[in-house]
C-alpha cells in the first residue's frame, strides 16, 4: 500500500515540502517503506498513526536530523536530503519540547534569531511579538521554562519554532503530556496561530480526534507505510482500508447480510451515527433489531452495541435514554448510508 | 498530614567514618603545626605554642613555594578540564557496548595504580616541571572525566537537536547550549582537578625533582628528610585550607540544567 500520495487540496501548486520514495532502516528493520508525500504551502497537515508507525522518524527526516536510507527530501523544490537541519529553515517542536533550561523564556524564543546574527535587541523585540501571538502572559517572559505550567511551556516551544520565520512548522506530538481539555484548547490555539501566520504546518499525532479536528489534510501511516491521505472528512467517511476505518472512529464493517451493497472481497462501512434509532423505514432503508450487548456512556451520547441479522452493530444514541443490555434495539440503516471499503475486507 | 522525612540517617555511617578518620588526624595536624619542633627524638615539643611555621610560609622565603603550588594546581586544572570534556562528551549519550568500552578506556590506565604509570612516564619524559604537569594531568583526567560524565548523562540532549533545528550550526549549539548546561559538571571536574593539583606530590617528586617543589613534596621533605614535623604539619594545614576552599566555593543557584 505504499506509493505516491499527493495530500492537499491545492494540487496545482508545487508542494513546499516533498518526500520522494523515502525509506529508513534501523539496522535490518525497515521503519519507513518508500513514502512519497507532498505538503502544500500554508496547509495544516496531520500525520496520524499508532505508536511505532514511523511518524516521528518521518518528521526527523523532514527536519534533517536523520537521513533517509533511500529517497529524497525536497524543500521548496530544492533537494535538501543532505542538508543539515539548520540549513532547512524548518521550525521543529519536539515531543518533550526541549526548551533550553538555562535561558529565560524570551531568550529561548529569540534563540533562532540570535544564531542567525540578528542583534539581540531586535531578536528580543521579535521574540516578544511572537510570545504575544501565542498568548503567553508577559510576566512569564523572563522566567526560566521550568517555572511555567505545562500549557505555557507548549506555547513557548511553539513561539520558539515560529519566531525566526520558518518555511514550515513541524510538531512532534507536542500535546501528549497534557490532559484532554488542555490539549483541545491548545490545539485550537495552534490552529488559530497557523491561520494568522499562514505557516505550513505538519502535526504528528496519534490522537484521531485531534487530527480530525485540526487538519486541512490528514496523512495516515501504519507500520511505516502510507495508508491514505486527504481531507479528514474524506478519510473518515471513505477510508480505503477497514483498519483505517476502525482507527479513525467507531465503525460497523458489514461483510454479510441482505443490505450489503459491496462486491465479494469488499465490505460496507457504516458509522454508528449513520444508524437511526426507530423502526419505521423509508423506501429502500433496512430495519435492524436485536438484543443489546453493551452500552457505553460517552458523555455526549451512548454507544450501544447490539446484534442484528448475524452481525454486531454499534449505534450512537444522543439524549439521556439508552436501552439496557438484553433489551431489543431497533434501528434503521438508511438506504444511502455506508461506504464500500474496497480492500482488505475479510468475509 | 506531615511530609515524609528524608532518610538522612542513611548518611550516619559515612559521617561516623569521617569523624573517626578525618577529625582526629586533622586535629593532630593542627596541634603539630602550632607546636615548636622537638629537640632530638620526638615529633614536637609538648606544651609549646608558636606561629613560626605559618609565619615562615608567608615570608619571602616561603611564599614562592606557596605561589608555585597554586600556579601548578591551576595549570593542572587548565589541562585536565578540557581533556575531561573531550573524553566525556562522546560518552554522554552512548549506551551498551560503546559506554562500556569508553569507560574501560578511561579507567584502564588507573588499574596499574598511581605509581606504575609514573615510572613509565619517568622513562619516557625528560625531567622537568612540564613533565610533572603532564603526569598530573594523566593521573587526574580520568576521575575528572567521570565526574563530568555523570553530570552530562543527566541532561536531556535533545536540546542540542532543538538548537540545530532553530538554525544553530553544530559549534553554536555546543557553545550556546551544550557548554552552559555542562557548566556545573565542568565546575565539579575543575574543583576535583584543582584540589588534586594543589596537593600534587607524585608527579613533581618523580618527574620534576627540586625544580618542581610543591607544598606536598616539601612537606614530605621536611618530615622525612629534616624531621621537622611541625613545619611539615603547618604545610599540611595550609594545603588543607587551600583544598577545602576550592571544594567549598560554588556559584550560587547552580543546579543541573539551571544556571544563573
Amino acid at each position: 500500500m505504499n506509493g505516491s500520495v499527493p495530500c492537499s487540496a491545492a494540487e496545482d501548486a508545487p508542494p513546499l515540502l516533498r518526500l520522494e520514495g523515502v525509506s529508513f532502516s534501523h539496522g535490518p528493520r525497515e521503519v519507513l517503506h518508500a513514502i512519497s508525500l507532498g505538503l502544500q504551502g500554508g496547509a495544516f497537515t496531520s500525520l496520524l498513526g499508532p505508536s511505532g508507525s514511523g511518524k516521528t522518524t518521518l518528521l526527523q527526516i523532514l527536519a534533517g536530523h536523520w537521513k533517509p536510507s533511500r529517497g529524497k527530501v525536497l524543500v521548496d523544490g530544492a533537494d535538501a536530503t543532505h542538508q543539515p537541519p539548520e540549513a532547512r529553515g524548518l521550525g521543529l517542536v519536539h515531543q518533550h519540547l526541549a526548551l533550553f533550561p538555562h535561558l529565560t523564556v524570551e531568550r529561548n524564543v529569540s534563540f533562532g534569531l540570535e544564531v542567525r546574527g540578528v542583534p539581540l535587541v531586535r531578536a528580543l523585540e521579535k521574540a516578544r511579538a511572537t510570545l504575544e501571538l501565542v498568548a503567553l502572559p508577559a510576566d512569564t517572559w523572563r522566567r526560566p521554562p521550568d517555572r511555567l505550567s505545562g500549557g505555557q511551556r507548549q506555547r513557548v516551544a511553539i513561539a520558539r519554532a515560529l519566531a525566526f520565520g520558518p518555511r514550515a512548522l513541524l510538531l512532534d506530538e507536542p500535546f501528549t503530556a497534557l490532559d484532554r481539555g488542555l490539549r483541545q484548547r491548545l490545539g485550537a490555539e495552534l490552529r488559530r496561530i497557523q491561520r494568522e501566520t499562514g505557516v505550513t504546518t505538519l502535526l504528528v499525532t496519534h490522537d484521531q480526534q485531534e487530527a480530525l479536528a485540526l487538519s486541512d489534510t490528514l496523512v495516515v501511516l501504519r507500520e511505516g507505510r502510507l495508508l491514505q491521505a486527504g481531507p479528514p472528512a474524506e478519510l473518515y467517511q471513505r477510508p480505503l482500508d477497514p483498519w483505517l476505518a476502525g482507527f479513525l472512529g467507531e465503525a460497523n464493517l458489514v461483510t454479510t447480510g441482505r443490505y450489503l451493497r459491496a462486491d465479494k472481497g469488499e465490505c460496507l462501512l457504516v458509522r454508528p451515527e449513520e444508524l437511526v434509532p426507530g423502526d419505521q423505514p423509508d423506501c429502500g432503508d433496512h430495519t435492524l433489531h436485536g438484543p443489546v450487548r453493551e452500552v457505553v456512556f460517552r458523555g455526549a451520547d451512548h454507544l450501544v452495541t447490539f446484534e442484528a441479522d448475524g452481525q454486531v452493530w454499534k449505534i450512537a444514541l444522543t439524549g439521556s435514554a439508552a436501552p439496557r443490555p438484553g433489551e431489543i434495539m431497533r434501528a434503521i440503516l438508511p438506504a444511502n448510508a455506508g461506504w464500500n471499503v474496497t480492500r482488505g475486507c475479510r468475509p | 498530614m506531615r511530609p515524609a522525612r528524608a532518610n538522612g540517617w542513611l548518611a550516619w555511617p559515612a559521617l561516623a567514618l569521617v569523624a573517626l578518620l578525618v577529625v582526629p588526624s586533622t586535629l593532630m595536624l593542627v596541634r603539630l603545626s602550632l607546636c615548636q619542633a622537638a629537640r632530638g627524638a620526638g615529633f614536637y615539643l609538648a606544651d609549646s605554642f608558636t606561629w613560626d611555621h605559618f609565619t615562615r610560609l608567608v615570608s619571602p622565603e616561603g611564599l614562592p613555594l606557596v605561589a608555585f603550588t597554586v600556579a601548578f594546581g591551576l595549570a593542572v586544572t587548565a589541562g585536565v578540564v578540557p581533556l575531561a570534556w573531550l573524553l566525556a562528551w562522546p560518552l554522554r549519550t552512548s549506551g551498551g557496548m560503546g559506554l562500556i568500552l569508553g569507560l574501560l578506556a578511561l579507567l584502564a590506565p588507573r588499574l596499574a595504580g598511581m605509581l606504575g604509570p609514573l615510572v613509565a612516564l619517568r622513562v619516557l619524559l625528560p625531567r622537568g616541571v612540564v613533565s610533572a604537569w603532564l603526569a598530573e594531568i594523566f593521573l587526574i583526567t580520568p576521575y575528572a572525566a567521570l565526574v563530568l560524565l555523570v553530570h552530562l548523562r543527566g541532561i536531556d540532549w535533545t536540546v542540542l537537536q532543538a538548537a540545530r533545528g532553530l538554525g544553530a550550526r553544530s559549534w553554536q549549539a555546543v557553545a550556546r547550549v551544550g557548554l552552559p548546561l555542562a557548566g556545573p559538571g565542568l565546575w565539579l571536574a575543575g574543583q576535583l582537578a584543582l584540589g588534586w593539583g594543589l596537593g600534587a606530590f607524585l608527579g613533581p617528586d618523580i618527574l620534576a625533582g627540586p625544580a618542581g617543589r610543591t607544598l606536598a613534596t616539601d612537606l614530605h621533605h621536611q618530615a622525612f628528610d629534616n624531621s621537622r614535623w611541625s613545619m611539615a604539619a603547618a604545610e599540611g594545614v595550609l594545603l588543607l585550607v587551600l583544598v577545602a576552599a576550592v571544594y567549598l566555593v560554588r556559584p550560587s543557584g547552580w543546579t543541573r540544567g539551571n544556571h544563573p
